[in-house]
């Protein structure tokens, strides 16, 4: 099992560029505290406190919020996309 | 339904339009959808990268009252991107809404556009709305966003979202009470400084362009009268990646429990939330201040913050010199940062202008 996680540019330089990355977990929570783990200071930018993420950051698997899915326990299967989508102010 | 008409016969049925024949002759635009873009009176809140793409495309599209709000001035900086302007602009010291205005004229003397150097604020953005068809944002921060989404809610009025950075960029088109609004997507805006801006991160020409290309077409569509054509997604993208998206977000509308749109407070448009701003007398300085929900990590602004100056920080504050403009155009400002998101921003009394950089180069 793989999904891909796209980093958006805005959180790339907690990543040092890395833009994406393949994850194993089977639902949304697991591949975020992936994403989290192998990039220190990404926890703060997704997340309020466990469990709850940040209103300034959405998730989407292939295009979809998960907040009206099953939120974090959102299951993810082989070949997912999965897209954080951070709100963006410049213009 | 008549059958399709000729340029030659769209330029006899109203000499008037003879200019807008290309335009015209997309079917679902028509005579008829080009005399309601002429009839169209359209707000422009921000009229830097993203605001400067829209005027121009709008003018030239024949939309017939524009009026354009800025509070800042250009510098030698803001030509990469925003296509109004050009360098006779900076020597002549001209505001961005004023030199948007002298443009247009050159472009489109049908168009008729008002010019407004201001902040946008609580206190002014209902009159400034007032008759509109459309707000359209050409802001660089989000305060100003959240405003117009509130004042978008309690009048009735359609409006664009857009926003872009580096190759990245957002727009979704907001309806009130027949899609999500702004706040149903994103709720709360970053802490200050946790975001990385256009002047701390950069931005390409080519993104702003496909944004406010973006917002443009579903201005068109929306004010000609088109509204079943009219995106119902979040449009995201990122050039450099190669990636484009259509984010699905209509039940957002339903399922968020939204404070603006679903419960009605509408918390910037009442000056509860955002930011204020005191002039600090004698001093020639403004401090801000911009409420955050969590203490700032200097560390990160400091890292966002040295692609412009030389920033330095202890626990309590931030400093950091910022050198705008060239030759005798140079201003020099100096922003202090405290922990919990209030700033002085040294080198001006002018509210407007230390909101501009704080906008610039703190993010709210
Ligand atoms: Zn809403």
């Amino acid at each position: 099992m793989a999904v891909k996680v796209r980093i958006p540019t805005p959180l790339r330089s907690l990543t040092n560029g890395v833009d994406s990355l393949d994850a194993l977990g089977t639902d949304v929570q697991s591949v975020l505290a992936e994403v989290c783990q192998r990039f220190e200071g990404m926890d703060k930018r997704l997340f309020k406190q466990p469990g709850e993420l940040n209103r300034f950051v959405n998730i989407y698997v292939n295009n979809e919020d998960i907040r009206f899915m099953d939120n974090l326990s959102t299951p993810v299967k082989d070949g997912d996309d999965i897209s954080i989508v951070p709100a963006i102010a410049g213009g | 339904m008549a059958l399709s008409q000729t340029a030659s016969e769209l330029e006899k049925a109203d000499p008037s339009l003879a200019r807008y024949n290309r335009q015209m002759l997309w079917e679902p635009i028509g005579i008829d959808g080009q005399r309601k873009l002429r009839d169209s009176r359209v707000l422009m809140v921000g009229c830097g990268a993203l605001g400067t793409v829209l005027a121009n495309t709008l003018a030239r599209a024949g939309i017939g009252h524009l009026t354009i709000v800025d509070r800042d001035f250009i510098e030698l900086n803001n030509l990469q991107r925003q296509v109004l302007f050009d360098e006779q602009d900076i020597a002549d010291q001209l505001p961005k809404a004023e030199a948007a205005k002298r443009k247009i004229a050159a472009i489109n003397s049908a168009v008729h556009v008002e010019a407004v150097v201001a902040d946008v604020n609580h206190t002014n953005i209902e009159q400034l709305a007032a008759g509109k068809h459309l707000l359209l944002d050409g802001t660089d921060n989000f305060e100003t966003r959240f405003l117009i989404n509130d004042t978008s809610i309690k009048t009735g009025i359609p409006w664009i979202y857009g926003a872009c950075i580096s190759a990245m960029g957002l727009g979704m088109v907001i309806r009130p009470g027949i899609t999500p609004c702004l706040r149903c997507i994103f709720e709360t805006s970053p802490p200050p400084g946790m975001n990385p801006t256009c002047d701390t991160a950069g931005v390409l020409g080519p993104t702003v362009n496909v944004v406010a290309s973006w917002q443009a077409m579903e201005a068109i569509k929306l004010l000609s009268g088109n509204i079943a054509a009219l995106s119902p997604f979040m449009f995201s993208f990122d050039m450099w990646d190669n990636r484009y998206q259509q984010l699905r977000v209509a039940k957002a509308r339903e399922l968020a429990d939204c404070p603006a749109c679903k419960h009605g407070e509408l918390e910037y448009l009442s000056g509860k939330f955002g930011g204020s701003t005191t002039t600090l007398c004698g001093r020639n300085a403004v401090q801000i201040s911009q409420p955050s929900g969590s203490r700032i990590d200097f560390e990160h602004v400091a890292k966002n913050l040295s692609a412009v100056g030389k920033p330095s920080f202890n626990k309590f504050m931030l400093k950091c010199p910022i050198v705008q403009g060239q030759g005798d155009n140079q201003k020099e400002y100096e922003i202090t940062l405290f922990s919990d998101g209030r700033a002085i921003i040294k080198g001006t009394n002018d509210a407007a202008t230390a909101k501009a950089i704080y906008a610039k180069y703190v993010g709210s």
